[in-house]
């Protein structure tokens, strides 16, 4: 009677010991990023990374504020064929007054982001796209619809960075 | 004998799972037998281009705002003018050949269609109320430097090319408030608004 006690007791023991680590390696795989937690999108079912310290990367770009909105330009962009993302540097220079609405879009009209309000010095680098491309050069732009910073966001002029992305 | 067996599984399953946090750590040893890996490499050599990334920077104007409108006594041409720039203000030396490329530039009313590619600013609260102006490519403006006077492409009217840092081109817009000559104020009174569009790409430059 005693004897089986005891062996009731190592079971317990060893179950819970499994359990532990179970839980524990689970935790470990989540803090590392295999199962990372979903974000809430809201903007065509995709979302990037919106950074409050992005710059152009040229170098005399300075954060005085000046006359008039600068808009970034593009020559190329490069993804693979099957990528959901593309790395393009889209954002709202430092020295600006007003925010953008940036969306990125093929000549065709079809829509790969829209972004949600970019105040200056804000932008993203890594673009998550609606879908994939197929093969191929495609004629792409980033609109910039500028708007003031108020409640409203009162519409701006606007300005469109064409350039020509590949598809590998 | 139970528990022993129940041992086990337990320090199987901890050493299962000690191997899932091994994998997940995505390192690969590379030895003589084994030289390849599903590892994308990425290198970037510092003062090259690389694609997307910002290559230049344009200033357009924020807004473009002809003030308060009169209407003239006479109908004769009564022109309201307003001063615009647009500027390269940051060229990336690494993706761009000046001596091959350009910078163009090219400008359209926000609604333009192949139909109706004129400028226009609309009264906010009827929208069906409309003045048109002109967009020209100097301080002085004439028929030779208005950007319509060229044809309407999908970007719009060319307005210029760059090609070195800091260029920059001083346009007019002019608006001729003969438009409002003859009409019943009560129709027309309130707040006008309208955008304009800056379209800039890379391309090769046309020979001459």
């Amino acid at each position: 009677m005693e004897n089986n006690k005891s062996k009731k007791k190592v079971v317990v023991i060893a179950v819970i010991i499994a359990a532990v680590i179970l839980i524990c390696a689970v935790g470990v795989l989540i803090f590392s990023g295999v199962f990372p937690p979903k974000l809430d999108t809201g903007h065509k079912g995709v979302v990037g990374v919106v950074t409050d310290n992005w710059d152009t990367g040229l170098k005399e770009e300075s954060s005085e504020a000046k006359p008039g909105t600068r808009i970034p330009g593009y020559s190329t962009a490069e993804m693979k064929e099957g990528d959901t993302t593309l790395s393009l540097s889209i954002g709202n220079p430092k020295a600006n007054t007003v925010g953008f609405f940036a969306t990125l879009k093929l000549q065709n009209g079809d829509v790969l982001y829209e972004s949600e309000l970019l105040k200056p010095g804000q932008g993203l680098t890594e673009i998550p796209l609606t879908h994939t491309l197929s093969k191929g050069t495609y004629n792409a732009t980033v609109v910039y619809k500028c708007v003031l910073l108020d409640e409203e966001n009162t519409p701006l002029n606007a300005a469109e960075s064409g350039f020509k992305l590949i598809v590998n | 004998m139970k528990a022993k067996t129940i041992i086990s599984i337990a320090l199987a399953a901890a050493m299962a799972a000690t191997s899932i946090i091994s994998v997940s750590a995505g390192t690969i040893e590379l030895t003589p037998d084994n030289n390849s890996g599903n590892t994308e490499v990425k290198a970037h050599i510092s003062g090259a281009p690389t694609p997307g990334d910002v290559s230049y920077i344009i200033t357009i104007p924020d807004v473009v705002d002809f003030g308060e409108l009169t209407q003239p006594a006479e109908n004769t041409d009564s022109f309201k003018d307003v001063p615009f720039t647009v500027k390269l203000t940051e060229l990336s030396g690494t993706s761009f050949d000046p001596d091959a490329q350009q910078i163009s530039v090219y400008v359209k009313d926000q609604n333009a269609t192949t139909d109706d590619s004129e400028f226009y600013i609309a009264n906010k609260t009827n929208p069906s109320i409309k003045l048109g102006y002109e967009v020209f490519r100097s301080s002085t403006p004439s028929m030779d430097n208005k950007v319509s006077a060229d044809s309407f492409k999908t970007a719009g009217y060319f307005y210029t090319s760059f090609t070195v840092k800091d260029e920059f081109l001083d346009g007019t817009l002019r608006l001729n408030q003969n438009q409002l000559y003859g009409r019943d104020l009560a129709d027309i009174v309130g707040e006008y608004s309208g955008y304009m569009v800056f379209t800039s790409f890379i391309e090769n430059q046309t020979q001459p």
